[in-house]
């Protein structure tokens, strides 16, 4: 009853000249709504994008941006007819074959799949065996209840103002005939547009702007990708043009972005900024590079900016590129995780162990292909191992500390020190694993060169604590920082990692090679 | 003795102290934790605990290391200062050690579900037991069941009952089985299987009315909207009558029926416009209102749910889909026809198609004596989203006066042996708490516009030394009391959506012990690692001549 009054109402009012016909109002000013999506308040902005980009794969449609698309669609279900047409992305074989579309055809558009729904839905219950395509259609399914929810009008949330307390309702509820008939009294020529800010306005006053409004400003700056541009920079006036002075200056500089990039999702989220995986490759590529800023510093050598700077390009690479892996979205958190005290002492400690351990690894490998297709002496292989036996003692203290933190964590809400959930457990065997290289070099029984070869190997241990036990084992308590797309990312680094430790087995430094370090 | 005497104990200590057999313990232990955390990926925890992590293998891999911890540090004695910090970290991982060998031996860690105002004070217990019960000597019998994650045999004996395998992981194998226990002839003890077929799924369902079918095979079923009730043959005729009333009276003990129609019982109405039948029972008479229940009522209008005597209202079950089957007969409302309809099902004929959905049923099998039976077989559980898939049996086969029989988690076995009354359980081992908890409410925040929990809260009452008191125990809030602490594990919604909640129990005398030796092994790590400046990795053709490597 309600769409049918508005859509009366937009026919009574005609739409007015300054309303495009085919956007209505949706314009980019709607980008400040609040919006209650996901379990807590966020900007339009941000949930159009992750809505658009869920549907997609894409961040815009067409011309349109994914407000601008989001709002059309939403408009559907006043009875506000759109030209939007949005696309699923379909790339499993299985998948295609069953909606019948073409070898290279990887898109089809929603309104079709809605003809599809009652099949697809029986196709889901009826997979057995097939678990990737159980997985793709199950997630084309939910694809399709976002996309019908969306143009129901019943995911775009407005905060109302109520006998003084917020109620979010659906656009379709909010929209109303009196309010718009109200507006037009005061702004003729757009009367919607105000309608609708008047929620960021009746929120405003209630819950203030703060937080949400930072987001807008998080969201839009792209602080990942600047930061990614800055330590590329710095690593080429390293390691191309030489210049230390210049590249730590610029390093400095990347630091300080991340630095903003973390405190700004600290405030948006009101927490330690380390509870899923986009976060700790973020914290751990920042933490890399501080503590190898640091440690150069007081041990006076230049390596540790070039090492903290390679390993910081990875993590922002990741951040920028692995979208399908790590989703910078910022959800609530599961229940056990709500303590921000064990939170930024027991993950922090384990994810900047986990830094410190990649700065070996990146030392490591750069040995490994100098050695291999370079040149470097004996004395050389001597001073770098020495280096990595820093950075291995530095991180494997704090992955102690990580770990016994932990236990104490889990001691404390679980009841038990220690249960073998496979977390725990991985990051004992990196512990070991590590424990084992450090006695092993300290009694000399692992010779530099051997040291060297075993550190980056040893690396592939972290990385399945890290990412294998969410993207492989994916079991156990800490069950919070699963997505996809992670096992190939995985397996591609464990194939890669291997194969270089292969083709530069047996190549050790000769004694007498000019220093060319 | 002499050969004591013979071994070279500098030799046996240098080894046990050496980088050596510390690399081996190492290697070791991190190998048996790698096969562990994949074989809890596939077959879940409890199967990895059982195969690897609770093994004495494991656990001798762990008195290793910590005999490797201790001879290396006394290998390096006397004291010296650049040593302090391994010292400090070797001494931290014996006491962290002994603390947890404390908690091995002396610690509770177990589980209680509490129900809202029901006052309880029973632990469950990790380790599992078969139970034998006397119901009516009082007498109970608990033993033990090996904690392995494969089949093993058992030759343990109590008062004629043998004790002669233990399943751990087991799926069950459908077989019809003979009854334990001997009925009359013509007592309404059948069974059936039969084949359910729609749009979306098929599946085969066994009903029975057995009294020895176990929980696997019951007598109702519910598949999405469609609710199956299975009925002793002998009332079918009663459903067939379509009596105008559309009320069967019937005895559950003897499966006799009639209709108040049959013997001219009059259906009146209260002022209120409800139905109700008068039925006389010998001297007395039973008041039913079949449209509200099918119990008797007494004159405090309270249903007598232990009447055998009980009615049935059609009307009730015309709304929504419901099938009522009868071993060989199968009865529906059609609304489309406005009339229930009774139809023969025989086995290998053609299925019967049901007005919902273009639903057909078939029987498949049909016993009059046999009882259905889930054989427990050996098999490799499956875990998946974090529950078991396959392998949730836990069996027992027992032997008792010469004839076999399966004892599971999810069927108990009640039976007579010699004229005595028993009862046999595989369960948990359990320990009752010295006081009594009762939950008041069990509060779930959610996240706001959504359905993930963001909070799990127990408002927990207290019942000790004749005291009341009330305590709020939520996520990374433990309650304690006389030693044991109390966390929030899990909930669980009862059948009338009421929540229950489900604590961790915990104690642990190790505590402090591991508290204080994960402090030294930190410390340790910082003052041996990062605070020794001046100690540098050796040069590599130069050894440390305090170092007992250097001997080995």
């Amino acid at each position: 009853m309600k769409k049918l009054l508005v859509l009366l109402a937009l026919c009574l009012l005609g739409i007015t000249p300054a309303m495009s016909a085919d956007n209505y109002f949706c314009k980019k000013d709607l980008e400040k709504l609040p919006i209650l999506q996901g379990g807590r308040v966020k900007p339009l902005y941000v949930h159009a994008a992750e809505a658009i980009k869920n549907l997609t794969g894409k961040s815009t449609v067409g011309e349109l941006s994914a407000v601008e698309a989001y709002c059309l669609l939403s408009l559907n279900g006043m009875g506000l007819p759109s030209d939007i047409k949005l696309e699923a992305r379909i790339d499993h074989v299985d998948l295609m074959k069953f909606l019948g579309l073409e070898k290279d055809q990887h898109t089809i558009a929603y309104e079709a799949l809605l003809a599809k729904e009652d099949a697809i839905k029986s196709e889901v219950r009826m997979i057995k065996d097939n678990e990737s395509y159980k997985k793709a259609m199950g997630k084309l399914y939910d694809s399709i209840y976002l996309y019908k929810e969306i143009k129901a009008g019943d995911n775009w949330l407005l905060a109302a103002n109520i006998n003084n307390h917020i109620e979010w309702q659906p656009i379709v509820v909010y929209l109303t005939e009196q309010k718009v008939i109200a507006q037009k009294a005061l702004t003729p020529a757009d009367p919607f547009l105000p309608v609708l800010l008047k929620s960021k306005t009746e929120f405003d006053q209630a819950n203030g702007n703060e937080k949400y409004e930072l987001e807008l400003v998080y969201a839009k700056a792209g602080l990942a990708t600047w930061a990614l541009t800055l330590s590329i920079i710095a690593l080429a006036t390293l390691v191309l043009f030489k210049n230390f002075n210049i590249a730590l200056g610029i390093a400095g500089f990347s630091a300080l972005v991340q630095i903003v990039l973390i405190a700004m999702r600290v405030i948006i989220s009101g927490r330690a900024p380390i509870t899923n995986m986009y976060e700790t490759v973020l914290f751990s590529g920042f933490g890399s590079l501080a503590l190898a800023l640091v440690l150069g510093h007081f041990k006076k050598e230049k390596l540790f900016v070039y090492m903290g700077l390679a390993y910081n390009v990875c993590t922002l690479m990741m951040l920028n590129f692995a979208n399908g892996m790590l989703t910078a979205t910022i959800s609530p958190l599961v229940p056990v995780l709500r303590d921000n005290f064990w939170l930024s002492t027991h993950v922090t400690c384990v994810i900047l162990s986990y830094g410190a351990l990649a700065l070996s690894w990146i030392l490591a490998n750069t040995v490994l292909f100098k050695r291999r297709w370079g040149s470097i002496t004996k004395k050389d292989e001597l001073m770098y191992a020495d280096i990595i036996y820093t950075t291995l003692k530095w991180g494997t203290t704090m992955l102690a500390g990580g770990v016994i933190l932990g236990g104490v964590w889990a001691d404390y809400s679980w009841g038990r020190f220690w249960g073998w959930d496979p977390k725990e457990t991985w990051s004992l065997i990196v512990l070991c694993t590590y424990m084992a290289i450090l006695h092993g070099r300290y009694t000399s029984w692992i010779k530099p060169a051997r040291f060297i070869t075993i550190t980056a190997g040893a690396f592939m241990s972290v990385m399945m604590a890290w990412f294998g036990v969410n993207y492989i084992l994916a079991t156990g308590l800490h069950s919070y920082g699963f997505s996809e797309g992670g096992a190939i990312f995985l397996g591609s680094f464990f194939l890669i990692q291997t194969i270089i430790l292969i083709i530069t087995n047996n190549y050790e430094a000769p004694k007498n090679t000019a220093l060319e370090a | 003795m002499k050969k004591f005497k013979n071994i070279d104990w500098d030799n046996v200590e240098r080894f046990i102290g050496s980088l050596k057999f510390a690399v081996i313990v190492i290697s070791l232990f991190t190998l048996s934790m790698i096969i562990g955390t994949f074989l809890e990926s596939y077959y879940g925890t409890d199967f990895a605990n059982r195969a690897v992590y609770k093994t004495p293998f494991f656990m001798l891999v762990q008195f290793g290391i910590l005999m490797s911890i201790i001879f290396a540090a006394i290998l390096r004695l006397p004291p010296k200062k650049r040593l302090y910090g391994f010292y400090t970290i070797h001494a931290g991982l014996i006491i962290i050690g002994m603390g947890s060998l404390i908690t091995y031996v002396a610690g509770v860690d177990g589980q209680i579900t509490l129900a809202p105002n029901e006052p309880n004070r029973q632990v469950i217990l990790t380790k599992d037991i078969l139970k034998i019960t006397y119901p009516t000597e009082g007498k109970q019998v608990t033993t033990f069941l090996p904690f392995s994650a494969f089949k093993t045999n058992i030759d343990e004996t109590y008062d004629n009952i043998n004790i002669r395998e233990y399943i751990p992981f087991a799926e069950g194998k459908f077989v019809w089985s003979d009854p334990i226990n001997h009925y009359p002839e013509g007592a309404q003890i059948h069974s059936s299987k039969y084949h359910f077929k729609n749009a979306f799924a098929e599946q085969d369902i066994t009903l029975s009315i057995h009294p020895e079918a176990g929980n696997d095979f019951q007598s109702n079923m519910q598949m999405g909207p469609l609710a199956f009730s299975y009925y002793p043959s002998s009332i079918a005729h009663c459903f067939a009558e379509n009596n105008p009333s559309k009320i069967i009276v019937w005895n559950s003990q003897t499966a006799e029926c009639f209709t108040p129609e049959s013997k001219a019982i009059p259906v009146k109405t209260t002022g209120a416009n409800n139905r109700f039948i008068v039925i006389p029972l010998g001297n007395t008479f039973l008041t039913f209102f079949p449209d509200f229940s099918p119990f008797p009522m007494d004159t405090k209008l309270q249903t007598d749910e232990k009447s055998n005597i009980r009615v049935f209202s059609k009307k009730l079950f015309e709304e929504k889909p419901n099938l009522f089957l009868f071993g060989k007969k199968v009865s529906f409302y059609s609304k489309a026809e406005n009339k229930w309809i009774m139809e023969d099902i025989e086995v290998g004929k053609k299925a019967v198609t049901l007005p919902w959905m273009g639903a057909e049923i078939s029987l498949t099998v049909h016993q009059e004596k046999l009882v259905p039976f889930n054989l427990p077989i050996a098999t490799i559980p499956i875990q998946k989203n974090g529950s078991l898939i396959k392998g949730d049996i836990r069996a027992v086969r027992l032997d008792i006066l010469g004839k076999e029989y399966w004892v599971t988690n999810y069927s108990p076995l009640s039976l007579l042996v010699q004229g005595k009354k028993v009862v046999i359980e595989v369960t948990k081992e359990s320990l009752n708490l010295p006081f009594e908890l009762a939950l008041t409410e069990f509060k779930m925040d959610k996240d706001p516009g959504t359905n993930n929990p963001a909070s799990y809260e127990s408002f927990v009452k207290l019942f000790a030394d004749g005291a009341t008191s009330s305590h709020h125990v939520f996520m990374n809030n433990p309650m304690k009391q006389s030693g044991y602490t109390f966390y929030q594990a899990s909930y669980s919604q009862d059948s009338q959506g009421q929540y229950n909640t489900t604590l961790a129990v915990n104690v642990d005398q190790g505590r402090v012990m591991k508290y204080l030796g994960s402090l030294m092994l930190v410390f340790g790590a910082i003052w041996h690692y990062n605070l020794n400046n001046k100690k540098k990795p050796k040069k590599d053709n130069q050894q440390d001549p305090d170092d007992p490597e250097v001997n080995t």
